[in-house]
């Protein structure tokens, strides 16, 4: 009970944001109407909002609220993607530019195991934007991934161990 | 004015971008490379519509038509590759 | 802050350009999403940021900024779908070996 009502002042938060944002009057007939609409919609929305957890064999399902995420850890995390996005953009850039082109496309697949969803996908996005891979299918918890060069995939998935990638939205969650 | 020309100069070569895109678009082989094409036509209009708007110096109109286009073409995106996975047909 | 904001500008339009060569370049079609997944989304990034740091801190940098966000989550998705789509179409990536 606790759990929904965060998330569902969270949500109306949120759009009430955007309403001030996109409506860009500060006025009070208009705040009014904006915070009505958000706490309406967030009250209609706020049930489709609850992921159940990703299917594993003998732990029982999980309902998880999308908008419950460590912000205060997702803040460090996202400026360490930003750097990791601008080096990938390099490494392309010098593959796109170079005339022999040295690229060995590969597909393989990894495992990560995580029951939050929110976590898989903000895996999966990342896994996108760093260097040389991107995902191509996320079935339960194994992700098919496509990577430009062999180094990408061994810095994604070492022979041995753990990429850096997963093991950092692993403890971003406490998974 | 010095940064309206160069505002010009980015938005010229912004369109010679999105133009070259429609090679990939008309050239395939494959129909996904076509929406990949488009998709990123798509991206780059967002970029060109805000530099129209200061160029036009009407940025607060056209910012919200940008954030529309964005939102839209990401929509039709995700709808088309829905409705084509696994068609069969790969070089539409 | 112009300074800051034309440095943007000029590093957006570079990578949004090999973006695009990119696209035009690489052999087949996982190789060419690379190219438009993340030069697009970088380049864009940096543009419109350097935009907003043009525009100066007022509701339009705002919009900007929401922009910016929408296209960093909306992008990989993106991307993510076609790929997936195109993996289950039965398209297989090219390994330069030839066939």
């Amino acid at each position: 009970m606790r759990e929904k009502l965060i998330q569902y002042s969270i949500l109306s938060s949120i759009l009430f944001l955007f309403w001030v944002i996109f409506s860009g009057k500060l006025d009070v007939k208009h705040l009014m109407i904006g915070a009505v609409t958000a706490l309406v919609i967030a009250w209609i929305c706020s049930s489709f909002l609850q992921v159940s957890s990703v299917t594993t064999p003998g732990i029982p399902v999980k309902e998880y609220a999308v908008f419950n995420l460590p912000y205060l850890k997702l803040f460090p995390y996202l400026g360490w993607l930003l750097w990791e996005l601008v080096k990938a953009n390099v490494d392309v850039a010098l593959l796109v530019l170079n005339p022999q082109m040295p690229i060995s496309p590969q597909i393989f697949t990894f495992k990560k195991t995580m029951s939050n969803p929110v976590a898989h996908m903000i895996l999966a996005n990342s896994i996108t934007l760093t260097p040389g891979t991107i995902t191509v299918d996320v079935q339960e918890d194994v992700y098919t991934i496509h990577a430009l060069t062999e180094s990408a995939a061994l810095s994604l998935a070492p022979l041995a161990g753990e990429g850096d990638m997963p093991a950092r939205v692993g403890r971003l969650f406490n998974e | 004015m010095l940064q309206d020309k160069f505002f010009t100069v980015l938005l010229v070569g912004l369109v010679v971008i999105a133009f070259s895109m429609l090679f990939r678009v008309f050239k395939g082989p494959t129909v996904y490379d076509r929406l990949n094409g488009l998709g990123v036509i798509g991206t780059d209009a967002i970029l060109i519509l805000i530099l129209w708007g200061f160029l036009q110096k009407r940025v607060e109109m056209y910012v919200d038509i940008a954030l529309s286009y964005a939102i839209l073409g990401f929509i039709s995106l995700v709808v088309l590759a829905k409705f084509l996975q696994g068609k069969g047909d790969a070089d539409l | 802050m112009r300074i800051l904001a034309i440095f943007f500008l000029m590093g957006g339009f570079f990578f949004t350009t090999v973006a695009a060569l990119g696209v035009i370049r690489f052999p087949d079609f996982y190789t060419r999403l690379h190219a438009a997944g993340k030069g697009d989304t970088l380049g864009i990034a940096l543009s419109i940021t350097g935009l907003a740091l043009y525009h100066g801190f007022n509701l339009v940098s705002l919009k900007l900024m929401f922009i910016v966000f929408f296209i960093f989550l909306a992008n990989p998705i993106g991307t993510h779908v076609l790929s997936g789509a195109a993996y289950k179409t039965g398209i297989r990536p090219w390994t330069g070996k030839g066939e």
